[in-house]
């Protein structure tokens, strides 16, 4: 009996362990639950008078503008089924399945749900992509001040109305983001990174592909303020030197992930200081940075043990030096992509697959001088193959094709097979292929002597492969103008 | 099979299976402290649930009772709110004050499973529909001024297809 009212008083709850019992379950969302209260009144100036901190402490407490959104949220006499029965924690969870839309719905609804809906719990995710083009800086503002110290990861991708202005509110009102996407952001400069700088040191994740206007001066900013940087893409971004590369990586020892495609002034010593200051880079891309040569990659390498993926792609003044370098250095690496490096040969594709067994995408297109001794050693040595691509690479010939047909990678892993362009492979080629079981796509455009008998053979034994080839036409009509039948060269699917 | 007897707040006692009741943590934290040997005869009293509640609580959690333990929330996961069972829909076809009672009480009893399908009902109840339909759906007064909504509504338009 005495057990039995301990258990009823301390493990049952009353009504007031009931109240605890709440808290401790919305515990989980950490501060969450304070309200962001001192809403979203952007068109005052109240963007610079309050503080990023006062915002973030002060939590529920009116900030003494005596604002009406500072009135409670519930009436005693609220009609309202629905917020007469439920405690804000509960109405929190049901907004917390509620896309941005429906959120800015119920923020119209009435006072107390414009609270709640505001609530920066709510708001720590945002994509906007879907809304791009609507996007202006004023939004961004205003998100800003919804979402505060709550907001984590934004993505503004594609919202090109979106400028400095409004990422420096940002900047200051959100300052635990983690992950911003800005890419196509096109309006944005170098005072963008300068406000990141400022305010947002926990920022990992930054992408700025093809935000054109930002400069070297961008890098040193991040450098300053931005030194967890794990992922940073400035593609496109054509300004960017090597000058803006070397205090970068100093700046940013952590970065993992570094794609800077087509910023063709970036030199190797660039590459090199970078590869030196940031030993944990596992994905890298410098595709069509065509002053990069050998000696860069070499450092990269060198410097690189865990090194993932490496997109070089229309780097053409590299050479088997850089294959080399990678096969001695980089035996972690899954994907090499290298489209139209013309320079490179089967003596440095050799080294690399006889070297880095964990290969499982390759991109060789218009790898010219290549020959089917590649192919050979691919077959023997990367059984994880999944994805090879030897479009334009002439010199294949059907001998080639059979060790691939043949290698272990082919019956297990290899579902992806472009071999358009190839002028010397035959039917023969697709009969050493039939055992390709994963095989669900193969490229075959212009394989002059590829005919539609070969491809029904090898569907025969793969029959849901997709097939991409195109025959002409056998004869063209004459006089048939006006009516004459349009194909796509791209989709004809046999 | 060993049974618990769960006592609503208005003193309706309902026996039932232990495993069954084991989905509302706030019972299994309460049994595994307490070790269950012999006093078969225990009764847990629940103050915050009434015999109709309850009632279709122990309905949901048998029905349920060979589910896998409920995900963890994940913040980075899609919102989903289109992945109720036909089953839960059918079981959640009752009034406003009956939905929010069970989400009130799933929460209370700290059943994942049932509070997550009792809330993503709600908010499908949100989902689509303007600021004056949410207002009617659930009998929500509009306390703002004109002005205060006009500027509300110019917040919150960006949302809104041009």
């Amino acid at each position: 009996m005495a057990r039995h009212s301990h258990f009823h008083s301390d493990k049952v709850s009353s009504s007031s362990d009931h109240q605890h019992h709440h808290h401790s379950r919305s515990k989980s969302a950490g501060n969450k639950h304070h309200s962001s209260s001192n809403g979203t009144d952007l068109s005052s100036n109240g963007v610079k008078n309050g503080s990023a901190a006062g915002y973030y402490t002060n939590g529920n407490s009116a900030t003494g503008n005596g604002h009406w959104k500072m009135a409670r949220v519930f009436n005693d006499g609220d009609e309202s089924t629905i917020n007469r029965k439920l405690p804000k924690e509960l109405l929190l969870r049901i907004f917390s399945h509620l896309d941005v839309v429906s959120l800015c719905r119920c923020a119209q609804v009435s006072k107390a749900w414009n609270i709640l809906a505001l609530d920066g719990s709510n708001w720590q995710r945002v994509d906007l992509f879907d809304f791009q083009t609507d996007i202006e800086s004023v939004v961004v503002e205003n998100i800003a001040l919804r979402c505060g110290g709550f907001l984590r990861k934004l993505s503004l991708r594609g919202c090109q109305q979106v400028g400095d202005e409004a990422l420096a509110t940002f900047s200051m009102y959100c300052n635990n983001i983690e992950y911003l996407n800005l890419k196509y952001c096109k309006k944005i400069t170098d005072r963008t990174c300068q406000s990141l700088s400022l305010h947002c040191h926990k920022l990992q994740y930054l992408d700025l592909n093809s935000c054109s206007m930002v400069t070297d001066m961008s890098l040193h900013y991040l450098a300053m303020g931005c030194t967890s940087l794990k992922h940073l893409d400035i593609s496109w971004c054509e300004m960017i030197t090597s000058d803006g590369i070397i205090p970068m990586a100093q700046g940013c020892p952590k970065l993992e992930t570094f794609i800077c495609k087509g910023c063709v002034q970036i030199k190797d010593i660039g590459l090199m200081i970078f590869a030196v200051a940031c030993p944990n880079l596992q994905h890298v891309s410098i595709q069509g940075c065509r002053n990069i040569q050998d000696q860069g990659i070499i450092e990269l390498a060198l410097h690189s043990p865990q090194l993932q993926y490496l997109c070089v792609s229309n780097c053409s003044q590299l050479t088997d030096l850089s294959l080399t370098a990678l096969a001695n250095n980089c035996t972690q690496l899954t994907t090499l992509e290298c489209a139209s490096v013309s320079q490179f040969t089967d003596t440095g594709f050799q080294a690399l697959a006889r070297n880095c067994h964990l290969m499982e995408r390759m991109d060789l297109e218009e790898c010219v001088l290549i020959t089917d001794a590649t192919l050979r050693v691919l077959a023997a040595c990367c059984p994880r193959l999944e994805f090879l691509s030897l479009s334009h690479c002439e010199l294949i010939t059907d001998e080639g094709i059979r060790q691939l047909g043949m290698a272990s990678c082919s019956a297990e892993h290899l579902t992806v097979l472009e071999l358009d362009n190839l002028p010397l492979i035959t039917d023969s080629s697709l009969d050493h292929l039939v055992a390709c079981h994963n095989l669900q796509r193969i490229e075959l455009y212009d394989c002059q002597l590829i005919t539609r008998a070969g491809i029904r053979r090898l569907r025969n034994h793969l029959p849901n492969i997709k097939v991409h080839a195109y025959f002409a036409p056998v004869t063209p009509p004459p006089n048939a103008t006006g009516t004459r039948q349009r194909y796509c060269r791209c989709c004809v699917i046999l | 099979m060993p049974t618990i007897k769960l006592q609503s707040s208005d003193g309706e006692v309902f026996p039932v299976d232990v495993e069954i009741a084991k989905q509302s943590v706030t019972i299994k934290t309460m049994l595994d402290d307490l070790g269950m040997e012999d006093e078969e005869e225990e009764i847990v009293p629940l103050p915050n649930v009434n015999a109709a509640i309850l009632k279709k609580v122990i309905q949901w959690a048998t029905y349920h009772k060979d589910d896998p333990p409920a995900p963890e929330d994940d913040e980075n996961k899609e919102k989903r709110t289109d992945d109720i069972t036909s089953w839960d829909a059918d079981f959640l076809k009752v009034d406003q004050g009956t939905l929010f009672e069970l989400i009130l009480a799933s929460n209370y009893l700290d059943i994942k499973g049932l509070l997550d399908v009792t809330c993503k009902t709600v908010a499908n109840m949100i989902k689509g529909k303007t600021p004056e339909e949410i207002r009617k759906t659930f009998n929500i007064k509009n306390d703002f001024t004109p002005s205060e909504e006009e500027q509300v509504r110019k917040e919150n338009e960006w949302c809104e297809e041009k």
